[in-house]
């Protein structure tokens, strides 16, 4: 008895020993090799790429104006990545280039840079996506929202099994150059609207000149509706003048700097023809609709000068530049890491500068967005 | 043998000296256990006359006991031993004879239960203030913690429905509970059960020998060398829910004729479970102990012991990634690497503990121990970091289908073809391996493509490193035979440091020691985005962080602790009472270690701090003073004081009715006192101590094999106070909620049986019941500050709906409760002891428990949204905090064990739980506090999906031990 009984716990034990080794094995607790680099796609390696690249430019083709396209069948675009959101300027996109155009990816992804490297080869499986326009500009995106609201062409391609379906990471490559451009070629890429062929392109345009004029909309409460049928939430520095704005944007903490100094107290509330009064008065000096200034809350008999420093957040700047007739507005968000710096003051005095970015277009008229900091971006002379 | 003379000689002297002429009666015996009739060494035997205690001894190593000197009469004897239920029995002394009880039997308390302190202590893993430690006093000799401690433990019962840190965890007479959090800490001696098994344990009010205690019990764990059981004792442990195997073995000499006595116990628990992927143990434990006996009153002892090692964590999801998982255990804490499971947050711990004891015990009338405890070495969590990059955790909620589509239209959300392939993913987990868990491949690329070797993603380890010391000088002393006093002093001083370390760089070459949510705000300012500005100032730049640097922040949380307590036993025929208070002084503050760029403060002459040749002005605390990062905050000092009274009556020896009722006024502790401690001094305001009243009625039987305790309690706790952070979508930023003025009301009943059926021989019918209302009776007050400014987002603002939730009409549709427990707990079951065998079967019920409530989601701002407007549903929606569904359980357990040759002992327990395999039990949980404000109407906020921690289902222990 005794030994049948020191047998069976022997047994259990290496049973017991046995479970143990199965179970030890998958888990981790101690330092594994790293995990290997990742292995770009090749042409060779692209699943289902049957040998044939449709052009960025041929893609734009197939866009009819007002109404965004879903690409079907086999089409293969490829090009260069000639953005980067590592500044903060360029934010959830990712700009290609071929040889014909540029074409902006709404990927939907923060902090791209660190996967899609500048000039790395990138192949896009377009069969699926939505080929659309936001403000003029060409976009290759997913669906559009079904949202009562929406108001756009496309949306973000958001969901990370179908951006694995349908971009592939490329080699690396040397970053692209960036394509130098006169005002003539801007004039004919505006002209030709959606299908322009510098829209997306990383280019250098030479010889710009401050044109004393900023555009900047701001929104008092960005908690509150601020649409352009709200134009109680809504205040616009766009007339005339630079409202005492020297940086490329500003920051939560140089927009309360902003609004504090008081350069910005004449700035008017409203938009449109609907312009209510400086942003020194309260809704409730403005508003005489119970439900619009109801909405407002306690904030009501707040100034909106106040309003502004409670909810304030970073926010855009346009800064205008001349290229000889043509207005070339360089659109710098907040949240880079670029906005508070001040602009040379030899550009405010008027110095011609060279500056290099992704030129887009915005309702007709162009738009650069700088991809890196505006000491390597912008040259002045 | 020797003892037995010892103690035989010490109650001959004691009763030399305390009458002139010596009665020559007496009681002997021998102490067995009713089931393997094996001799039970060290078990205490009062004797009673009436309520009165006339006279105290401890069983010998062969069970044997001698109470000498009684005058002829009626005596009670009460018989505990760790781990035997309480038995008591009549004994009468007739013309001076030593009367002979011969055996006297002892029932284990539960023959089944292999309860691991890892079953405790797993639950304390989450960071975020989310702690769900069940509080029930398992061990002890009361029927109803005996069979709750066990049975209830899987469903995170606490009892009464209080809080982890009211239940008081002393170890050889030293309080062990957290300085700063209060938290029982069970970790710091799993996988040690032998060394630990001895302990006795104390309920609600009642004032225990070893300390006066709270309001929730007190259980005292002797620890010590000489209270490890003798002999050498081996087990091997397999359980499905925790870990895969448990390797243990103890061995204790007793006291031996040269006084030493020494004791050791090592065990490792290693490997995963069946229920959650990721979880997995690799954790070992030692303890050494040694006691001199120096003569019958002095006794030196000495331990020392930890148990290093790692286990990974469990997180919370919500239901819609459990339903789409099909799995209420999926963890989102672990992902492959190299093919690989690896967790991402894993708990490494090893704080050795070192105590000194001196026991002095002059008489029997009097003893006394002083106890120097000394805690230190280190405790690490590892979680995910990263700079400028992607959210990695899988279950991020951009990550899952109702991000992409809702069918409110108000949330606007709707998009067909991102919800589909979302839902594709979520539901066909399998194919999506790097999508539905942590995607380690993927972040050490990342880090591979940053050209300067900047990681993006690192792996963090959050410290805790506490070196607390401990001194405890108690006492018992028995002046009469009618009065017993005990009481002692204490002390503590506790330096915990917060910090952060770079655990693993992911494959990267370094990162980079700055705050991210500053720079988001800040980026042009670098000044304001150093985590370490002083270094920055003297280098031009923020520091290269290497594996194993601090970053992050750094501060030590101080505190110090004095008091002292007394409490006096009288005793009258049947009826005794005692009265005991206890006062002390309890201080705290930060002393911040680092001077964060955001809160540069002043330099330490009183100046303005200077950087980049700029001076920095600073910013203010609500109180007007300056608000700092380095050095120390205002010490906050609290006097506190505690009374309690206890009567009992003892009815025909079997029966007593006992009541009991105390006062507390107890200090806040540091981790509810400051708004931001990572990143600031600033304290809360008006921090007050808490007040607690508690009260019970005891009715309680104990005889002929039966076993029965009924109590009803009531409690109030008034001015809780609680600190939480968490993202604010509304202000962008990482929030603070500091919240004050918290009351609660804890009432109830208690039930706990064993009692033979009487109709099949061994067999008991066993339970217990309880029925409880823990609700909140205050709206508190809320302040919240954000992370990355003084400014102060809501102050004081009032939390409407804390309490309940109350129409505008007045209607109140519902109370809110104490949650994480359930309120109704009832357990049913059989026991069967026969020959070595035991069988125990239960059926258990629980009900009412509540999730725990977010303070943001129960303020007027919350509910009324963008519009400022409150209407009843947005009341109903915003306020209503979620009721569990019940859940019914059943566990079996058997076991058996063979005696061979009289010398050894084999035997093995097999403890099956959730037999019905009932996956659906909620066992805790939180709503998460943000709120969606993005809406079409810009009227309203909507609240962010709960997450939910869930019981596993059917799940084994399987104990194998041997003993001699």
């Amino acid at each position: 008895m005794k030994k049948n009984l020191i047998a069976l716990f022997a047994l259990a034990a290496l049973v017991a020993c046995q479970s143990l080794k199965e179970e030890w094995q998958p888990v981790f607790t101690f330092d594994a090799n790293e995990p290997g680099a990742y292995v770009p796609y090749t042409e060779e390696t692209l699943p289902g790429f049957t040998g044939t690249f449709t052009s960025i430019k041929d893609l734009k083709g197939m866009y009819r104006s007002g109404k965004p396209l879903e690409v079907t069948g086999n089409v293969w675009i490829k090009g260069q990545v000639v953005s980067s959101d590592r500044t903060g300027n360029i934010y959830r996109e990712l700009y290609i280039q071929d040889q014909t155009g540029g074409i902006d990816l709404k990927l939907g992804k923060s902090s791209l840079y660190s996967e899609y490297l500048l000039g790395q080869w990138v192949y896009v499986y377009c069969d699926g996506l939505t080929l659309g326009a936001y403000n003029g500009m060409p976009q290759l995106g997913l669906e559009a929202d079904q949202t009562t609201t929406n108001e756009y062409e496309t949306s973000y391609i958001d969901v990370q099994t179908i951006i694995d379906q349908h971009v592939f990471r490329g080699a690396s490559a040397s970053p692209v150059e960036p394509v130098t451009v006169t005002e003539a070629d801007v004039q004919a890429s505006i002209s030709a609207g959606f299908k322009g062929e510098l829209w997306g392109k990383l280019v250098t345009i030479k010889d710009l000149r401050y044109g004393n004029q900023i555009f900047a909309l701001f929104y008092p409460n960005s908690n509150l509706p601020h649409t352009s049928a709200n134009p109680e939430n809504r205040v616009f520095l766009s007339d005339a003048g630079v409202w005492g704005i020297n940086t490329w944007a500003c920051s939560k903490a140089k927009y309360i700097e902003y609004v504090q100094s008081g350069v910005w107290d004449l700035a008017e509330v409203g938009s449109g023809a609907t312009r209510y009064g400086p942003i020194t008065g309260t809704p409730a000096d403005y508003l005489k609709d119970g439900k619009t200034l109801d909405s407002f809350g306690s904030d009501a008999y707040l100034t909106y000068k106040e309003i502004m420093v409670k909810y304030a957040n970073g926010n855009y700047v346009s800064h205008y530049f001349k290229l000889g007739n043509t207005d070339i507005q360089v659109r710098t968000s907040g949240f880079s890491r670029f906005a508070d710096i001040q602009l040379d003051s030899r550009i405010l005095n008027g110095s011609l500068v060279d500056i290099t970015g992704i030129l887009t277009i915005y309702n007709g008229a162009a738009q650069f967005s700088l991809v890196d900091d505006p000491s390597v971006s912008v040259t002045i002379h | 043998m020797i003892k037995r003379i010892i103690l035989s000689f010490a109650a001959l002297l004691g009763s030399v000296a305390l009458f002139a002429q010596e009665p020559t009666g007496g009681v002997k015996g021998t102490v067995i256990d009713r089931n393997g009739r094996q001799p039970v060494e060290k078990a205490r035997l009062v004797l009673m006359k009436g309520a009165a205690e006339i006279a105290e001894a401890t069983s010998a190593d062969d069970g044997t006991f001698l109470i000498p000197g009684l005058e002829d009469g009626m005596y009670t004897l009460v018989i505990t031993a760790p781990d035997f239920l309480e038995t008591q029995v009549q004994v009468t002394v007739n013309d001076g004879y030593v009367k002979n009880m011969f055996n006297l039997s002892l029932t284990a308390v539960q023959q089944v239960t292999e309860l691991d302190d890892d079953a405790f202590a797993a639950f304390d893993l989450d960071d975020s203030g989310y702690n769900d430690n069940p509080t029930i006093l398992f061990g002890s000799n009361d029927v109803f913690n005996n069979i709750a401690g066990y049975n209830f433990s899987a469903v995170r019962f606490n009892a009464r429905g209080y809080a982890s840190e009211t239940q008081d965890v002393y170890l050889a007479g030293v309080k062990m509970n957290d300085a700063i959090t209060g938290y029982s800490p069970f970790s710091l001696w799993s996988g040690l059960n032998e060394a630990m098994r001895s302990k006795e344990t104390v309920n609600g009010v009642e004032v225990s020998d070893y300390g006066f205690g709270g309001y929730n019990g007190l259980t005292n764990i002797f620890g010590t060398a000489s209270n490890v059981r003798k002999g050498l004792r081996g087990s091997l442990l397999t359980n499905s829910s925790l870990y895969r195997l448990r390797v243990m073995a103890s061995y204790a000499t007793g006291v031996m004729d040269n006084g030493w006595a020494f004791a050791a116990n090592v065990s490792a628990r290693l490997g995963g479970n069946d229920w959650i992927d990721g979880v997995y143990y690799r954790s070992f434990a030692y303890y050494l102990a040694a006691d001199k006996v120096l003569n019958n009153a002095n006794k030196l002892s000495f331990v020392f012991f930890g148990t290093p090692g790692q286990r990974g964590a469990q997180n919370a999801s919500t239901q819609e990634v459990y339903d789409m998982m099909g799995d209420n255990m999926y963890n989102s804490n672990w992902g492959y690497q190299n093919g690989r499971v690896r967790n991402a947050r894993v708990r490494k711990t090893h704080e050795p503990i070192a105590i000194f004891k001196y026991d002095f015990t002059p008489s029997d009338q009097f003893e006394a121990s002083f106890t120097a405890l000394y805690r230190f070495g280190k405790n690490g969590y590892t979680a995910l970091d990263w700079y400028d990059a992607q959210d990695p955790r899988p279950d991020y909620y951009r990550n899952l289908p109702s991000y992409f589509m809702d069918v409110n239209p108000d949330m606007n959300r709707h998009n067909d073809l991102k919800w589909g392939w979302t839902k594709e993913v979520w539901t066909h987990a399998k194919d999506y391996p790097n999508l539905t868990h942590v995607d380690w491949d993927r972040l050490y690329n990342v880090n591979y493509n940053q050209e300067d070797g900047r990681s993006k993603y690192v792996q963090e380890e959050r410290h805790v490193d506490q070196q607390d010391l401990n001194l405890a000088l108690n006492f018992k002393a028995r002046p009469t035979s009618r009065i017993t006093l005990t009481g002692g002093i204490n002390g503590r001083i506790n330096r915990t440091e917060y910090f952060k370390t770079v655990a693993d760089l992911l494959g990267g070459s370094y990162f980079m020691n700055i705050d991210n949510f500053a720079e988001r705000d800040f980026a042009a300012t670098p000044y304001k985005l150093q985590n370490d500005l002083d270094y920055y100032r003297i280098h031009g730049y923020a520091q290269k962080l290497s594996v194993g640097d601090k970053y992050g922040y750094d501060y030590y949380a101080q505190v110090r602790n004095i008091g002292g307590w007394l409490n006096g036993n009288f005793s009258f025929g049947n009826f005794s009472f005692s009265l005991g208070g206890r006062v002390g002084y309890e201080s705290f503050w930060r002393e911040g270690l680092v001077r964060k760029g955001l809160f540069p403060g002043l330099e330490e002459n009183g100046s303005k701090v200077i950087v980049d040749g700029v001076t920095i002005e600073p910013t203010y605390d609500p109180d007007g003073s300056v608000t700092t990062s380095l050095g120390k905050s205002k010490t906050a000092g609290f006097l506190t004081y505690a009374g309690k009274l206890g009567l009992n009556y003892v009815i025909g020896g079997a029966m007593r009715v006992y009541a009991n009722v105390g006062y507390f006024n107890e200090a806040p502790k540091f981790n509810q006192a400051f708004l931001s401690p990572r990143t600031r001094n600033t304290m809360i305001e008006n921090l007050k101590p808490e007040k607690i009243f508690s009260a019970d009625l005891n009715w309680q039987y104990s005889g002929n094999g039966i076993n029965i305790r009924a109590t009803g309690y009531y409690t109030t706790i008034s001015d809780q106070s609680k600190v939480m952070s968490a993202y604010d979508d509304l202000q962008n930023a990482f929030s603070n909620f500091a919240i004050s003025g918290i009351d609660e009301r804890h009432m109830g009943v208690e039930l706990g049986f064993k009692i033979p059926t009487y109709l099949v021989p061994n067999l008991s019918f066993q339970g217990v019941v309880a029925l409880g209302e823990y609700v909140y009776t205050s709206n508190p007050r809320m302040t919240q500050t954000v992370d990355n400014s003084a400014e102060v987002v809501l102050s004081n603002a009032y939390l409407a709906y804390w309490k309940r939730t109350e129409l505008l009409d007045g209607t109140v549709t519902q109370k809110h409760y104490v949650p994480s427990t359930p309120q109704t707990a009832v357990s049913l079951g059989l026991a069967y002891n026969y020959d070595y065998w035991f069988i125990d079967g239960d059926v258990e019920y629980f009900g009412r428990s509540y999730l725990d409530m977010s303070p943001l989601y129960r303020t007027d701002y919350a509910v009324a949204g963008l519009d400022n407007n409150i209407t009843d549903e947005e009341i109903r929606y915003m306020t209503t905090q979620e009721q569990f569904a019940p859940a019914w359980l059943v566990n079996l357990s058997i076991g058996k064990s063979w005696y061979i040759d009289y010398k050894y002992q084999l035997g093995f327990s097999l403890n099956v739980k959730n037999l019905l395999n009932n996956r659906n039990v909620k066992t805790g949980g939180y709503e998460q506090t943000r709120m969606v404000d993005n809406t079409v109407s810009k009227e309203r906020y909507y609240r962010f999906d709960s997450k939910y921690f869930y019981m596993a289902g059917t799940n084994y222990m399987l104990n194998l031990y041997f003993r001699f």
